[in-house]
Parts: C-alpha cells; sequence; structure tokens
C-alpha cells in the first residue's frame, strides 16, 4: 500500500535565493506566518564534501502533528496512545545543495508514528535548463504515504485468525484502513502544500526586498523581543 | 531564530545559525570559501548541547532507524540529477 503524487511548480527567484528560503522556511513566524507548527528546527550534521564542493545537511524539525483526526479515529488507542490527533512529531530533513550544477535535492520523513503512517516528501530543485532562464527555479515535488498498519495488526493477531472472516482488522479490513489512512492524509497534505508553496514565496519576498542582511537583522530583532 | 528542541541550546543554536546563514549567504552561494570553517567551532558547541537531548529523547534511535531504512535513497539524492 503506497500512494504517491507529485506536482511542479516554477518560482520567480533565482535558484541560490531558492535554497537560501529553504533554509529559511522555518526560521521565523514573522518570516513565514504559515510555519507556526514548527515547534523546533535543529541542525544536527553539516558539511562540504571537499571533492563535488556538495553541501550536506541533516536537520530534525518539530511539528504539531497534521496527521487528521480522523486516522486517530480509525485507530485502536493502543496505536496512537488515545487523544485527538493532537501531537507532534519529528521530521528528518536532508537536503544537498550542488551550486555548480544548479541544483538541490531534499528530503523529508516523520520519524514517529511510522507504525500508522510514513511520509516522505522530496523535493528537487533546479534551474530552469529548457528554457535557461536564471530568474528562475523549477521545483518537483513527490510525496509518498505509506500505511503500514495493515501488515502491523495482521502479525498483532497472527495469520489464523486474520484468516477467520468477519473480524474487523483482517484480509481486506486492515488493507483498506491502510488505505483509506493514505488517502486521508494524502488529501491533507495537498492542503498543506499549497501553503508551503505560499510561505516559501513569503521568505523569497522577504529576502528580494530587503536582502539577506535585513532577514537576519528581522530574525535578531524578534529574538531580543523574545529574550 | 527558530527555537532548539531543547530550550538549553537555544543560545548556541542561535549563534550557529546565524553563522550559517552569514557563510552560506556570503560565501557559499558566491563560490568562495566552499569549506565552513567560520562556523565549526560554535557547531561543536551546539551539537555538545544538543546531544544530550537527543539521546534523552531517543531521538538518535529513530534517526538512525531512518537512515538504515533508507540507504536506497542516499544513493539516489547523492547521483547527479536526470536532466
Amino acid at each position: 500500500m503506497v500512494l504517491q503524487h507529485s506536482t511542479t511548480h516554477t518560482y520567480s527567484h533565482p535558484f541560490p535565493t531558492v535554497t537560501l528560503a529553504y533554509f529559511l522556511r522555518y526560521s521565523s513566524p514573522r518570516l513565514n506566518p504559515f510555519a507556526t507548527h514548527v515547534l523546533s528546527t535543529d541542525t544536527i550534521s553539516s558539511h562540504v564534501d571537499p571533492e563535488t564542493q556538495r553541501l550536506h545537511t541533516t536537520r530534525i524539525h518539530l511539528k504539531k502533528s497534521r496527521m487528521p483526526g480522523a486516522v486517530y479515529k480509525l485507530l485502536p488507542t493502543s496505536m496512537t496512545g488515545g487523544g485527538s490527533g493532537d501531537k507532534s512529531s519529528y521530521v528528518l530533513e536532508t537536503s544537498i545543495v550542488d551550486i555548480r550544477e544548479g541544483w538541490m535535492s531534499t528530503e523529508s520523513r516523520n520519524l514517529n508514528f511510522t507504525g500508522v503512517l510514513s511520509v516522505v516528501e522530496r523535493q528537487h530543485f533546479a534551474i530552469p535548463t529548457n528554457r535557461g532562464i536564471t530568474s528562475e527555479t523549477d521545483v518537483t515535488t513527490t510525496v509518498n504515504f505509506r500505511s503500514r498498519i495493515g501488515e502491523k495488526l495482521r502479525d498483532k493477531f497472527g495469520q489464523a485468525q486474520a484468516q477467520s472472516d468477519g473480524w474487523f482488522f483482517s484480509g481486506w479490513g486492515a488493507k483498506r484502513i491502510g488505505s483509506t489512512i493514505e488517502s486521508l492524509a494524502s488529501n491533507k497534505t495537498q492542503d498543506q502544500m499549497g501553503k508551503s508553496r505560499d510561505g516559501m514565496r513569503l521568505v523569497l519576498e522577504r529576502i528580494r526586498n530587503t536582502g539577506m542582511i535585513g532577514v537576519l537583522e528581522t530574525l535578531r530583532r524578534e529574538r531580543q523581543i523574545q529574550a | 531564530m527558530s527555537a532548539s528542541l531543547a530550550p538549553e541550546c537555544n543560545d548556541v543554536k542561535e549563534r550557529y545559525d546565524t553563522c550559517f546563514l552569514k557563510w552560506y549567504s556570503e560565501k557559499y552561494l558566491r563560490g568562495s570559501d566552499r569549506e565552513n570553517q567560520d562556523c565549526a567551532e560554535l557547531f561543536k558547541n551546539y551539537q555538545s548541547c544538543l546531544k544530550v537531548a537527543l539521546n534523552e529523547r531517543g531521538i538518535n534511535k529513530l534517526v538512525e532507524e531512518a537512515r538504515e531504512d533508507n540507504k536506497d535513497n542516499d544513493v539516489r539524492l547523492l547521483s547527479p540529477p536526470k536532466k
């Protein structure tokens, strides 16, 4: 059971600026009001490959769970820990920037709740090679949804029981729960992807209007207000 | 600047983030100084603070599991893009 969808988009900003906006997109609600669900962001590794000059970065974001409430209602509390779905989840983000070749590849995946649903989002940013316009950046986004809940439940209740008729979680029942979770999450993500694009666009506008120094200044001032 | 998952690391994180963004926008993107020596010391301080929280919350383990699960994707990410 896997559900996938892909979209493409073009930002009317040059590639280097888009990569910078990617790193900045969760840095402040003042820069990006669409990122208030992001509670924290940490870098756990960052290095430039001496041969390729590519920058490899790994970050962990803590986000308020985007899992729809309806998903929680489908599941036994033994798997969700109860509650209404108002949980936080850790997201592992890996990215590679190749500034010489002009592309950036990113991947984000949830670290917890993977038994219920694993969501992997991949993005590829690049200078549009076919049109030769350096003031624009193309991005392809692919999101994969996979629910292993069916397999898990079958394992849990044993093969013999799973084959007996009428058992809610058996056979097709378990499969159906898996694909229902995938499609609920997919619908929700399509809403969310619009917002994430809007957020990127706001950060990009900010960089265009005030420059990087201006953005850093905004972040610094915000920090002083909080302190 | 966004918070760290460990509030006690906020200060060191803030310093590293600021350094990184400056290095990235002023040096890396402009093709000079591709080694990020500027921020190396700040990164070390930040990581020694963060490591404690990552271990305590079992996040290290989750990351390792995800990486195991994900070797194929590393190959994909590391290969040059399809034209």
